[in-house]
């Protein structure tokens, strides 16, 4: 995902004022860019998309041959694919196990009235700022397998008898080497959230704690942790809808290889609907990614219900 | 409730069209615009004197080194001078971003009037679905075609219809570093697929990374199994497998895998093959960290500008055509290879097809080779051919008994990509030589359906 | 202890951009034969050439106009829209909501085909208003969201007061929470920046003309196949042409975090 969105996904109820008099306009004409834009451009190509997965279609000319369900059956018995949806679910897991603790950490340590805080936020959240492109050609430099070239390697190989390491070429690491740089580039933005929220704890609630005796420990699961909870959930879901829709930083780096090793669903759709023209079967793969996202979100929104729509991110 | 809705939606019809109607307003010179939005010149017979309509002519290319860009933006500029009521307006864009920009104008049936084409199976997709113009008229008016070698200008045609010209055209080859060889001590190329196996060896013993590949852009790693396929099965087992008498699971295709994944086994590659790309190739051998590579006749070019000092490897650079295999039913002299080419859209105008002839001219083609840009396709133009390596790869071309287009050109494209993809597994040894002989010949079958 | 920790963390962070504007000071020989080295001597060729290429200008010129444009229309949209949601109660609230969530479900780059028919309709493939608008519609979901959940935490005491001081429903939006919702609006805007400025994807399908290309599109070139072995000149274009975006950020820093704070004070 490009943008750093950050807020809660349907509330539960309406909320707000009863409508007045001559609202009802208000309320018309205040939605009606955002609806305007979202059917132009959202729900017409998903529309067109759900069409074009029925069709056995290069892309070029009319599209005739109706294959029905046939690209998504050729989909999930894909083995290609299958690998796609777990390497997504490895980079799921690893943001989950390593980047967000890693960044709620690094939240803790720079804490809430350390000197010179901004200066770090500043750097941590450098990265983010940078394009994706730039971000992969960057790392494409660092991780070059010559130590003449590479960075990483150069470093790798002062240790005597040090080889080399492959980290885009060797099939079992390429996933570690992109879940680094997606690591690198994405965790300021949660590192900011987490600061935001920890901002947000009432310093007081943390001195009573303490006065009462609670031990660090105490003091981080027993009160910072459940009072983060809102952060973390708009966090956790941040991460995971990324991580599902994760592309130009892969494809860019590995086009999904060596081999299909790092095979994500975004660069699998778009292999099959620009290198090897087949329109109708990479909108069927589009239209699986869309299921995904929105099951996932449906799911964890149920599992996890916003408490109260004021507190927290 | 419906009222609501219904209202809705007209306001949403009113807002789209009031977007579309103030569209051309901001739009500055829209492009590769639908015929009906165009200039009426089309219709009208289009008249010498400078009071012609004005046309706009879109011309996408893939050069964009320095020298290459200033050489096309200037007979551009020549051409308008020439002829003021046309404007011409280049998009020079990278090779992976020409493409994914390419395939959505295609897939929305709006291609540019002039654009950069390998001919082949993606020229021939295009053609199919009525996206190109027939220029086969045009080429036997006045003899322009018969300025072009034939074998170029047959890229660029189907079912005997000509949609385009040839720009360049080579064989893929052994760019070979003298200097590392002769460190290794050999003394002169191989000849023969036993020798090239022994040098690679005797490299090694050097300490000499004996070949760079960038299997990770995956056409410069199938370039090793298409040559092989092409030396051992020579055209007969081709032509069989392409009319479906025979197959890509027969011998030849297996066995060119085998010969790969040996010279994969022996570590004839530098580390990190795997994800390598084109450039990583390019800059491994510039810079002499790599003895050979098999790449076409781009390949100088690409080197000068990968090196430090920016001469590459000029003065300890050779050339020597792919080995010959003993036993194999491919002669030594057959070759591998293909260029790159103009083909015209469909909503091309006449002053397109104009300029088209002005920049494939005999002039603009001795321009192109004397910056080592083109191997030129034009009778005439080889004159501004000085490089040495540049000259054995035309020979090599004008000498080839059968020549094979590269498979993913030549092949449809959904087949030309299982073909890259089938031989990155040979490179990872992820897939045994039978397993990728028979994914290539699934989706040639598939393709066929 | 948190310092040296932190401290060596912020270096190894760095570590990748150090080296790009490394390699910007060198002549490409140098970038070429010793990418790791130190730069020295300084070279500041690559920097003087970029920065005077007219191309280099008119691509930032580009960009920041689709930038502009396109914060002023996410800004705009988001605010109205996240203003209905979060304070006015009619049926069908949640459902608006929900569904204009979907946009964070259908990344642009599954989409990129469908959107360009549509562009191409609407004749507005080749300019930047194309960019803009499909920049804007594709950046709405999330920082809906944003704002819809500041503008909850707003008191609706506010509200009471507003309405019995004679403002209408409009006016209390204009009056008084938009004024209160600066440091979120302030959030969206440095975020969105950032988005627009970093997009390759939606100007290199829908610009055509090198005159109207971004700067992203640029960087794609220069990284392209044969003149991408420039890693000097490279690393100096990439620098120059993301040094616009880390200065908004520095710039906007505070209200980001202010923005992301107050959305998590309670109301």
């Amino acid at each position: 995902m490009q943008i750093g969105a950050v807020g809660k996904a349907g509330g539960e109820q309406a909320t707000g004022f009863p409508v007045r008099a001559g609202d009802r306009s208000v309320i018309f004409f205040f939605l009606l860019p955002a609806f305007a834009l979202f059917f132009i451009f959202l729900a017409f190509p998903i529309i067109k998309s759900v069409y074009y997965s029925f069709f056995d279609w290069a892309g070029f000319g009319p599209a005739v041959d109706v294959v029905w369900l046939d690209n998504f059956k050729r989909i999930l018995t894909d083995q290609v694919f299958i690998k796609a949806v777990v390497n997504c679910l490895i980079l799921i897991v690893l943001a989950l196990l390593v980047q967000l603790p890693f960044s709620l950490a690094l939240a803790m340590l720079v804490g809430r009235s350390l000197r010179g805080r901004a200066v770090f936020r500043t750097i941590f959240f450098m990265p983010y700022v940078l394009s994706e492109v730039i971000t992969a050609a960057i790392w494409l430099i660092l991780l070059n397998p010559m130590p003449a070239r590479g960075f990483i390697n150069a470093v790798i190989t002062l240790i005597p008898g040090a080889d080399p390491v492959l980290w885009l070429a060797d099939p079992s690491l390429v996933m570690i080497s992109i879940f680094v740089v997606l690591t690198w580039k994405y965790f300021g933005l949660h590192l900011l959230l987490y600061m935001a929220g920890l901002q947000s704890i009432p310093k007081e609630i943390e001195e009573a704690a303490v006065i009462d005796g609670a031990n660090k420990r105490q003091l981080f699961f027993g009160i910072i942790l459940p009072l983060l909870s809102s952060t973390i959930r708009t966090s956790v879901w941040l991460s995971v809808l990324g991580s599902l829709q994760q592309f130009a930083l892969i494809w860019i780096m590995t086009r999904g290889g060596p081999v299909n090793s790092s095979e994500v669903m975004s660069t699998y759709m778009y292999r099959y609907s620009f290198v090897r023209f087949d329109l109708g079967y990479g909108s069927a793969v589009a239209i699986i990614l869309l299921l995904i996202s929105l099951t996932f979100s449906v799911a964890y929104l149920r599992l996890f219900p916003q408490r109260d729509h004021l507190s927290g991110l | 409730m419906s009222r609501k809705i219904y209202m809705f939606l007209s306001l949403l019809a009113i807002l789209a069209f009031a977007l579309t109607a103030c569209g051309p307003a901001a739009t500055e010179a829209p492009a590769a615009e639908e015929p009906a939005a165009e200039e009426p010149a089309a219709e009208e017979p289009v008249a010498e004197e400078p009071a012609a309509e004005p046309v706009t002519i879109t011309w996408w290319h893939i050069q964009t080194e320095e020298h290459q860009v200033a050489l096309w933006e200037g007979l551009a500029a020549e051409y308008m001078a020439a002829h003021p009521n046309v404007t011409i307006e280049i998009t020079a864009l990278e090779n992976e971003a020409f493409k994914t920009k390419l395939t959505t104008v295609m897939q929305s049936n709006d291609p540019p009037d002039i654009f950069q084409s390998w001919g082949g199976g993606v020229m021939n997709e295009y053609a199919e679905a009525g996206l190109l113009k027939d220029i086969t008229a045009d080429l036997a008016a006045g003899g322009w075609g018969d300025t072009f070698a034939p074998g170029a200008l047959g890229l660029y045609a189907y079912n005997g219809v000509n949609y385009g010209v040839p720009r360049d055209a080579g064989i893929v080859g052994f760019w070979y570093n003298t200097e590392l060889f002769a460190q290794a001590g050999i003394s002169a190329p191989p000849a023969t697929w036993d020798e090239l196996v022994a040098d690679i060896e005797l490299l090694k013993d050097a300490g000499i990374t004996p070949i760079a590949v960038g299997a990770g852009d995956k056409w410069p790693g199938a370039f090793w199994w298409e040559y092989l396929a092409v030396r051992i099965g020579g055209k007969a087992a081709f032509d069989a497998a392409y009319s479906r008498s025979g197959a890509f699971t027969d011998a030849p295709f297996v066995q060119a895998g085998e010969m790969l994944q040996e010279l994969v086994a022996m570590d004839a590659f530098q580390p990190g093959f795997l994800a390598a790309t084109w450039g990583d190739e390019a800059i491994a051998m510039a810079n002499s960290n790599a003895a050979m590579d098999l790449m076409g006749q781009w390949a100088p070019g690409a080197f000068r500008e990968n090196s430090a000092d920016g001469v590459g490897l000029d003065g300890k650079l050779g050339w020597f055509p792919f080995p010959a295999i003993p036993g194999g039913a491919g002669g030594a002299v057959d070759a591998l290879g293909g260029g790159n080419g103009f083909v015209v859209g469909i909503n091309a105008e006449p002053e397109a097809i104009d300029f088209l002839k002005f920049i494939s001219s005999v002039d603009s083609q001795t321009a192109q080779a004397e910056i080592g840009m083109s191997v030129p396709v034009v009778a005439g133009a080889e004159v501004g051919l000085t490089d040495a390596m540049l000259l054995q790869v035309q020979q090599g071309l004008s000498a080839a008994e059968y020549f094979q287009l590269y498979y993913d050109q030549y092949l449809p494209p959904a087949v030309g990509s299982v073909v890259n993809d089938a031989v990155a597994g040979l490179f990872a040894g992820t897939l045994t030589p039978e397993e990728a002989a028979q994914q290539i010949d699934d989706a040639y079958a598939a393709e066929l359906q | 202890m948190q310092y040296f920790l932190l401290t060596l963390l912020a270096l190894l962070l760095l570590i990748p951009i150090v080296i790009l504007i490394f390699a910007a000071l060198k002549t490409r020989g140098a970038a070429l034969a010793s990418p790791h080295a130190l730069p020295i001597p300084l070279y500041w060729g690559n920097i003087t050439k970029i920065l005077g290429m007219d191309t280099f200008w008119a691509m930032m010129r580009n960009s920041l106009f689709v930038m502009v444009a396109a914060t002023v229309a996410v800004v705009t949209v988001c605010a109205l829209a996240a203003f209905v949601f979060a304070r006015m109660k009619f049926r069908g609230n949640n459902l608006a909501f929900n569904i204009l969530t979907i946009g964070l479900m259908f990344p642009i780059n599954v989409a990129i085909l469908p959107v360009f028919l549509v562009l191409r309709d609407m004749e507005l493939t080749d300019s930047l208003w194309g960019v803009i608008l499909v920049q804007t519609a594709f950046a709405m979901s999330g920082n809906i969201m944003i704002l819809r959940g500041f503008f909850q935490s707003i008191p609706s005491e506010l509200q009471d007061a507003a309405y019995i001081d004679g403002c209408n429903t409009f006016g209390f939006f204009w009056r008084v929470l938009l004024p209160l919702a600066r440091p979120a609006l302030g959030a969206v805007a440095a975020l969105t920046m950032v988005a627009s400025w970093n997009d390759v994807l939606v100007p290199l399908v829908v610009l055509n003309s090198d005159k109207l290309w971004t700067l992203p599109l640029g960087t794609m070139q220069f990284q392209g196949q044969y003149s991408g072995s420039d890693i000097a000149l490279t690393a100096a274009f990439v620098g120059l042409s993301a040094i616009p975006a880390v200065l908004f950020y520095l710039i906007a820093e505070r209200q980001i975090v202010s923005g992301l704070t107050a959305g998590a004070i309670k109301g």
